[in-house]
């Protein structure tokens, strides 16, 4: 498994001025290029409206690209055939930031953990039983329990239903995780539970992990490259631990010293008062 | 000087499966020029107590079981809804977590903020720098100019044209500016701010951070900060609350509580943060700290 983003281009069509003016379109992502290591996790940071989520949805092939390519395994996921993207899409698999919007309400922890294997029949291959005994197995993998299978999201705290999101992230056995900002609508005491399960399966399952955030902190516990993205380009990218003790760049420096830290005595306000 | 004080405050909320306690018994004590920071989870009833201050929970279904909320003198739970509305605006400014549902989609920025200093100027003419007597004229276009300074003032550029805008050309860290704004039009003595910075951007985070600093050394006021971040209470609180399940564990000094906490909640919940120093599979969590043992 590798990831290969090659100059990266998305443009959207802005508001029409006339009726016979050409619109003036939206660069939300100009000349992205990095390279995502198996095994590795590969941290992308920036703020509200840098592109962020327009990457992801490039590598999902949910937004078409206006230049460049993405390769996965060497093949371009933006000019595969539909039937091949299908099996490559269970390859790849996304977890989503809200755990209170990414689930169906109507649907039971069962029903939702298992609707990867039913969309993916054609290449897992599985009866009714096996698919329950699938989930039951993954459910124990991210820590909930077996007779948490028929009830309902509303049921779960928001640690649990991002668990359940993640279940169903792993249900097709993915190569490649992307994961949305997974934690940021957590508390910090469940974000450090729900992260050190992302370490955890990452160890047992050998995944590669695409991890998009605009925490930082959280960015150096899990990664071990970063990107740091802002206004749809990419400002500094690599080790992690280079890129935050010695920043290049002015809009790094600035976002590492915005980062509020939980020590009093580094506080901006307290050294000028 | 003491502003607000909050002694044994209970409050249950009721539902169809019975009548659920929520608080359990708050103290506490706000001074002016302290910045009372307020941590805890979801669902710890720090919103609730914020709330409970300028008494916007509806009762039903909230009850006060017991206690008294003392603000400049005034027992808040006891007074009438007339002295209440006189408070709200002119002596307690609010700021809530979501600027976007907080503004009214269909006003222009500039009617909300004047509708709100007209109100504090009915209730005390001398915040819009006005006589008692003065005409209905004086007072609109008095409003009208104190929420084109106030709205300068947070650090919106070209205030005066910016606020004929409607809420949605704003971005998200203006519009949470455009809230502390009209907080701050009445120059109240107590701010609460409920996760004011919890929808922004860590950049625009610092700039609403210093704001709030700067008011208050400007202005010398109180301030309730709610929150969930440790990292926001230690740049800029002097004091701290640390709540669970509707109790106060431990409250003090903001150095006092962060770098020798007492409690073991405290202690969990601060070693939940990734700092530059937490190697990988070392975040605690609360782990095994059992909710009943805390209580």
């Amino acid at each position: 498994m590798s990831l290969d983003i090659r100059n990266v281009t998305k443009v959207f069509p802005g508001p029409r001025r006339g009726f016979f003016a050409k619109s003036e379109g939206f660069t939300a992502l100009d000349d992205v290029s990095l390279t995502v290591k198996k095994g590795a996790s590969f941290g992308l940071v920036g703020e509200s409206g840098s592109g962020k989520t327009t990457l992801t949805r490039c590598i999902l092939r949910l937004e078409n690209l206006t230049s460049g390519s993405i390769l996965f395994d060497g093949a371009d996921i933006h000019r595969l055939p539909p039937q091949e993207m299908r099996r490559l899409r269970s390859r790849l698999q996304i977890v989503f930031q809200d755990p209170y919007a990414s689930l169906d309400p109507r649907m039971t922890i069962h029903d939702i953990v298992a609707e990867p294997l039913v969309i993916h029949s054609d290449s897992v291959n599985m009866t009714a039983r096996q698919r329950t005994e699938r989930v039951v197995e993954l459910l124990l993998q991210v820590g909930l329990r077996s007779e948490h299978l028929f009830r309902y999201p509303h049921e779960f705290s928001g640690g649990q239903r991002q668990r359940i999101g993640i279940a169903r992230a792993l249900a097709v056995g993915p190569e490649l995780l992307i994961l949305d900002e997974p934690t940021s609508a957590l508390d910090v005491s469940v974000q450090a539970e729900v992260l050190n399960l992302l370490h955890r399966l990452q160890t047992e399952l050998g995944l590669t992990y695409f991890f998009i955030s605009h925490d930082l902190g959280v960015i150096r516990y899990i990664c071990d490259e970063v990107a740091v993205i802002y206004r749809g380009k990419l400002v500094e990218q690599g080790q992690v631990a280079e890129i935050f003790d010695f920043p290049k760049s002015e809009y790094t420096r600035m976002l590492l010293d915005a980062m509020p830290d939980p020590d009093p005595d580094r506080s901006p306000f307290r050294r000028a008062g | 000087m003491t502003l607000l004080k909050i002694s044994n405050l209970q409050l249950s909320m009721k539902s169809y499966e019975g009548e659920t306690p929520i608080l359990h018994g708050i103290d506490l004590t706000i001074k002016r020029g302290e910045v009372w920071g307020m941590v805890g989870e979801t669902g710890s009833g720090k919103s609730l107590t914020g709330l409970s201050i300028s008494r916007l929970i509806p009762t039903p279904p909230g009850r006060y079981l017991a206690g008294s909320i003392e603000f400049q003198g005034i027992d808040v739970l006891k007074a009438t809804d007339r002295e209440m509305r006189a408070l709200r605006g002119r002596h307690l400014g609010m700021i809530f977590q979501d600027p976007t549902t907080n503004l009214n989609p269909a006003f222009r920025i500039g009617t909300q903020l004047v509708d709100v200093a007209l109100h504090a100027g009915h209730a005390d003419p001398s915040v819009l720098g006005l006589s008692p007597g003065a005409s209905r004229r004086q007072f609109k276009d008095a409003a009208r100019q104190t929420a084109i300074d106030m709205l300068g003032k947070v650090g919106i550029p070209n205030a005066s044209e910016r606020i004929n805008d409607y809420p949605h050309q704003f971005s998200g860290g203006m519009r949470q500016r455009v809230l502390i704004a009209m907080a701050m039009i009445g120059k109240p003595d107590l701010l609460i701010a409920d996760e004011p910075t919890t929808a922004l951007d860590v950049s625009v985070q610092a700039q609403v951070l210093r704001l709030i600093h700067e008011l208050v050394a400007e202005r010398n006021i109180g301030v309730l900060l709610i929150t969930h971040n440790l990292g926001v209470v230690a740049q800029i609180c002097t004091h701290v609350a640390v709540m669970y399940c509707g109790r106060i564990l431990e409250a003090g000094a903001v150095h006092d509580v962060l770098k020798r906490p007492s409690h073991s909640y405290t202690r969990a919940l601060l070693d939940s943060v990734p700092t530059v120093h937490t190697k990988r599979g070392e975040l605690r969590g609360l782990g095994d700290l059992q909710p009943e043992a805390l209580a």
